[in-house]
Parts: C-alpha cells; structure tokens; sequence
C-alpha cells in the first residue's frame, strides 16, 4: 500500500493554509464559471493560466484542481433552473432537473446533483490513486509507435466518431494541427510557418488559441444572435437544498451506477462527459419504464438527475488519472490541464510521478479536499450561486471580453498576441456559424507536437518502414479498436443520410435537421 | 416567455420548422454560404504547401520537419473538397431555431444513448424554437453587433500602450456591454471603470504584474 504512504504525505503537502486558500479560491471560480452558462472549465483554467504563471506550480495545480472540478459541480445549475444547461456536459441532468424545478423541487434537484457529483468525483480520484502506478508502469512500456497510436487514436475518435460531422470534425482537426505546426522545429531547428515574426519562433501560445476560440468567439457568436434570441424563464430555488433519508436511498443506486458508466470514459479518448453521461441518463430512464416509475418524464425523478451528474465527475476524475500518468488529453479540458503542466515546464507521464512525485501526490490530495469543499459550497449556498444567473448577460460577456484580453496580455505584455487573439476569435465564430467542432481544434494543437515527434522517432528507428507503426499488440489493439469505432459511426452516418433522402422524397422537410 | 412554457408543459412542440423568411430571392448562393468554410481551408492548404516548398530545412534527419506538414495539407485539400461537394449537393439555409447546436457530439448519437424522446433530441440539438429573425433582415448574422465588439478589441489592442490600461478596459467593457444591449449608459461608465481598476490593483499589488499604464501613469 504504497499509495496511501504517498496520499497522506501528499495531503500533508496540501493541508497547509495557503494550500487550502487556493483550493478555496480554485473552487469558488470553478463553480461561479460553471454556474454562468456558456463558460466552461477549460476556458477558465486557460484565462488563469497567465495570471498564476508566478504562483509556485503546485499552488497553482491545486487552484486549477478546484476549477476543474468545480465546472462540473455548477454546470447542472443553469440547466435545472432555465432549462438552458451551461454546458453539454448537463444536458443530460437537464431533463429531468429542469422537471424537478418547474414542480417545486428545484432545491432538492440541485442537492441530489451536487451529491452526484461529489460522489462521482470521490470515487473517481481513488480509484486513480490506485491505479496510477499500474497506468505508470504500463506507460513505461510504451515506445513511440505507441504514442503516435494513442495520438491518432485521440484525433480520430474526437473529431470522426463522437462529432456531429466527420469531415467537419476533420477540418477543425487539421486546421488545429496547422496551429500546432507554427514555429520552430524542435528536432532539427527549421523555422515553419512564422512568417518571420519572432514572436511566433516559439510557438503560438495555447492561451491565445483556448481564449480566442472559447471565450472571445463565444462573445462574438452571443453578439450575432443576442437582439434574435428569445430569453429564457427561471425557476426560483426555495429553501436550503436538503436531502433526505429516503432520498438518499432512492438515488444512491442512481449515483453508483451513473458512477461506473462515468469511470472507463476517463480513460477512453472520446471527448470528455457527454457520452457517459447520455448513457447513465438512458440507464435510468429505461430502468425506470421497466419499474413502473411514473415519476420519470413526469414529475421528474431524483435517479434522472443523480446518474449523469455522478458520470460526469467520475468521467473528469479518471480523465485526470489518464492525463497524469499517460500524458494523454482525453477530453478539451483536459488537453487545457496539460498545456498548464507544459507552461510550467512539466510533461504529464511516466515520468512526471519520478521526477515531481511531491507535486503529484499533492495534487492528488488537494482533489479529495476540493470536492469536499465544492459540497459544503454547492450544498449550503445553493441558492446564492443561482443568483449568479441574474447577471445580465451584457455585462457577463463584456467581463469576460476585458478577462480575454487581460489573460492574453499577460502572457508576455505583447500586444501582437492581442492581434492574434482577435485573428483566433474571428476563426472561432465562423467555426460556431458553420458548427465546425471546437474540440478537435484543442486536442490537435495540444497533441499535434508530440503525435509529429513520436512518429517521426518511430519511423527514424525503423529506417523509414511503415510497418513499425503497427508492429507491437498494443497498437494494433489500438488501430482496431479505432478502426471499428470509425466504421460504426461511418455506417451511422450513412443509415442517417439514407434516411434523410427518404424523408426528403416524402416531402417531410421537418425532419431533414432532426 | 409562456410559450416556452406552453410546450413543456405536454404539446409536442413544432420547433422544427425553420423560419422562413416571406420572399428571400432564391439564388445559387442561398443557404451555401456555408463556401467560407471549405475557401478558409483551401487558403490555409495553399499557403501550408508554399510555405512547406519553400522552407529552409535544417538538419538532414530523414523524416525531416516537411514530412509532418505534407500529411496535413493532403488532408486539408481533401476534407474541403468533399466538404465544397457535400455543400452543393444540400445547401442548408440559415434557421435560427437550429443555432446552438454542439458539434463536438453527435447530436444522433447522445439520443440514441439516452434513447430520448423526439422532444428530448430536439433539447440535445440545442434548439431555440422561438427564435425568430427580425423583420427586415438581410444577413443571418447580426453582423452590426459582432462588429462593433470585433472594432472594440481592435481599438484596444492599438491603444492599449498608449492610453494604459483603465481607460482603454473601459472603453471595452462599455462599448460591449452597450453592443450587447445594456440601456444604461452612465451606469454602466461607473461599472466599467470600477471593473478595469479593481483589475489593475489586483495585478500591480497582488500579483506583481504590470498592467500599461499609458498617460494616465504620472498621475495614479
């Protein structure tokens, strides 16, 4: 049990005070960005990561700790009381929250979420403080081949098989790899694509890209459709969110099972919550119709809402164990967390437990105390974080246009990444306009270095023979697994276009966009 | 408001037609605008593989710094042309009840999973059924607002070093919260200001970072 000898030395670490005040203050931003709808952890930790870059980086990692989980504990907010979820990531509890809401309960749904949540996230972080050193070990083993398949494995299945288009979904991906691309060559020194500004020798900076595409382009879409949207209806929450006893026994199945479905999706390169949590939510629901519930899609069931939210944050816990101890982005957010690691001069990986053991134990730890206090947060103060939603919503996106611009200028008071930043932003509109995936965009530019150098190592080795790209098991398991998803979600697609055309023939033109 | 309400409450809502407008001239270009996608993509191919051609390789490692980027432009050229087929075979026209959607997910997909409803699915594709265009459009886009925040942070990037930072945060903050709507003019001078300066003291105090003070730095 060597783990638990390092947890505790771990929350030695970060049960210090200044610790804990970070974990506070990671939390409270976390949850207020998770609150406020359209703003997500990942553009949160990105705006922070300037701002912090003279904080020591275990402080920092412990705020971002409480950010990260912190998104997730308030995104159900928005979508329970206005029925617009902040994030797809509560869609999913959106149903059946919402429900609860309109007929008195919103209290309770906000309850029965934020326990979800804490529940999801606290098994998640165990299981990955045990598992870790076994992830390490198997991490060790691999080679570049193996990288590059991981690599390819994560681009194909975020911007092909769970996006809504494939060939959008490979658009982004590319222009994505084309940002990556900018800058000078690490392994032989060529300058590419910098148009021989010196600025652009190192790189563009991922805190550009994120806020550009995230924040400033998600202000530029709102602007083109704020004077044509209608505005949405809130529910009041009354009274403190409270759950009881029955309560808890009604949804503790929900929490566990929506649990499990969360905790594989950590590990699986599939973009992140949405698809586990649409499966917990399906789970339920089907469950429910077998039970007789007539509270499901009626009156609104606690089960509805505790499931997705528990495979949420089981989903954000594993994905952190992946990020740590394979160095692979499973979802945006974390692709977001390991340029933080990298600004700080870290590589996720193998090696990060060797080298910055401390720090990682710490961090660890400092998860357990965050989502603690994100439920004491969540649980007593319910009603003030919904007040966040009265924030007009001019004001919301001319703070986060001034945040935008401040995060960006922070990064080396340079005022050609303002220009960038708008350049980045215009992209990040057009893409919204057009529903090109964001996405693959982060996972690429994030990725895109390491797939170049890993593969061009393996092929180096090889002399050249593609072979070796698919010589060890574990790639071809990987490619197989790839290969099968492509062609499910291929015939997928084409079943849909079939079906379209039939439609079409019909004269039934509602449905084409269904 | 109560419309929204009217159909949760049971009635399957129609959010699915889209609005059309009474008599937009049919053109070859309605509903393929959509051609800025695969044009941006093929420009970026184009300038990938100049740049790529005539780059200045270092080194004599085999595979070289090219290799990587000659994939990516095979792959963009390959994507926008059959992105510019599948744009002329169904142009799609504009419909503001489909706007938000989530491209990042299948929108199918996540409700086969949650084998929701045909009322769900139309939640999942984050429709807005009531959305409407107003009257005398001419442009999907509210392009008037979109460019008064883009010339917002234009004017702020060129004056940012000169001016310093309160002011010019200010100027942001108000000109896009007035773009977006806010009625409050004077009101809202006093909140951008309190905003930028509470943001300058935090940085120059707290965290030690030096924020532009421009003209205005004699003076604080």
């Amino acid at each position: 049990m060597e783990q638990l000898n390092l947890l505790f030395e771990g929350f030695q670490h970060a049960l210090t005070p200044m610790n804990l005040l970070w974990v506070l203050l990671g939390a409270i931003l976390g949850t207020a960005v998770g609150v406020l709808p359209g703003l997500g952890s990942s553009m949160a930790v990105a705006l922070l990561l300037p701002i912090t870059f003279s904080l020591d980086p275990t402080a920092a990692f412990i705020m971002f700790a409480g950010v990260y989980y912190g998104g997730l504990f308030g995104d159900s907010t928005s979508g329970i009381l206005l029925n617009t979820p902040g994030n797809s990531s509560a869609i999913a509890s959106t149903f059946e929250g919402h429900r609860m809401a309109r007929n008195g309960l919103a209290a309770k749904a906000l309850a029965t979420a934020a326990m979800g949540a804490f529940i999801g996230g606290l098994l998640a972080t165990t299981v990955v403080v045990f598992f870790a050193p076994t992830l390490v070990k198997l991490a060790t083993a691999f080679g570049p081949a193996e990288y590059f398949a991981l690599a390819v494995f994560a681009f194909l299945a975020i911007s092909s098989v769970v996006s809504e288009s494939i060939v959008k979904g490979l658009m982004s991906l590319g222009v994505g790899l084309a940002l990556a691309m900018v800058g000078v060559d690490g392994p032989s020194g060529t300058v590419r694509y910098t148009l021989d500004i010196p600025q652009l020798f190192d790189g563009m900076s991922i805190v550009v890209i994120t806020v550009g595409l995230l924040a400033l382009g998600e202000v530029l879409h709102i602007a083109s459709r704020i004077h044509r949207d209608p505005a949405a209806e809130r529910v009041k929450p009354n009274g403190r969110p409270r759950l009881r006893k029955h309560d808890i026994k009604k949804a503790m199945p929900a929490w566990l099972r929506g649990t499990a479905f969360g905790l594989p999706f950590g590990i699986i390169p599939a973009g992140g919550s949405e698809v586990p949590t649409f499966l917990a939510y399906g789970t339920e629901k089907r469950l429910a119709k077998r039970r007789g519930d007539i509270e499901f899609g009626q009156i609104g069931s606690i089960r509805g809402v505790a499931a997705p939210e528990a495979a949420a944050n089981a989903t954000a816990g594993t994905a952190m164990g992946a990020l740590l101890a394979l160095g692979l982005p499973t979802s945006a957010t974390a692709a977001i967390m390991l340029a933080a690691f990298q600004q700080y001069g870290m590589q996720p990986g193998p090696l990060l437990f060797e080298r910055s053991g401390d720090m990682v134990w710490a961090l660890l730890a400092s998860l357990f105390i965050g989502l603690v206090i994100l439920l004491i947060l969540n649980m007593q103060f319910a009603v003030l974080w919904a007040k966040l939603l009265m924030v007009p919503r001019h004001y919301l996106y001319a703070g986060i246009t001034v945040f935008s611009v401040l995060g960006v200028y922070a990064i080396s008071s340079s005022t050609l990444d303002l220009w960038v930043l708008l350049g980045i932003a215009l992209i990040g509109f057009v893409m919204r306009r057009y529903d090109l995936p964001l996405a693959p965009v982060l996972i690429a530019v994030i990725l895109g270095p390491l797939a170049e150098t890993e593969l061009r190592r393996a092929l180096t080795v090889s002399e050249g023979d593609v072979t070796a790209l698919v010589s060890s098991p574990t790639t071809i398991i990987l490619y197989g697994i790839l290969l099968a998803a492509l062609l499910f979600s291929g015939a997928k697609h084409l079943h849909r276009r079939a079906r379209q055309r039939t439609d079409d023939s019909e004269g039934n033109k509602e449905l084409i966009d269904a | 408001m109560s419309t929204l309400n009217d159909q949760e409450a049971g009635t399957l809502p129609d959010g699915t037609s889209p609005v059309q407008p009474a008599a937009a001239p049919q053109s070859f270009w309605t509903g393929r605008s959509e051609f800025v996608v695969p044009g941006l993509i093929l420009a970026l191919a184009i300038f990938l593989t100049y740049q790529t051609a005539t780059m200045e390789v270092m080194g004599s490692s085999v595979p070289g710094p090219q290799f990587f980027p000659t994939i990516v432009c095979v792959l963009l050229y390959l994507v926008a042309i059959v992105h510019i087929v599948q744009i002329i075979r169904h142009p799609q026209p504009a419909d503001p009840t489909n706007d938000s959607s989530n491209p990042d997910f299948s929108a199918e997909m996540l409700g086969d999973l949650a084998s929701a409803t045909d009322r769900g699915r139309s939640k999942i594709e984050g429709r807005t059924p009531d959305a409407k265009l107003p009257q005398n459009w001419k442009t999907y886009s509210d392009w008037k607002t979109v460019g008064a925040i883009v010339a917002a942070v234009a004017g702020f990037a060129l004056l940012l070093k000169l001016v310093g930072w309160i002011l010019c945060a200010s100027a942001l903050f108000w000109v896009v919260s007035r773009a977006l709507g806010s009625k409050r003019a004077i009101f809202d001078i006093s909140i951008a200001l309190l905003f930028a300066s509470l943001i300058q003291l935090a940085f120059n105090a707290g965290l030690g970072l030096n924020l532009p003070g421009g003209f205005l730095e004699g003076l604080l």
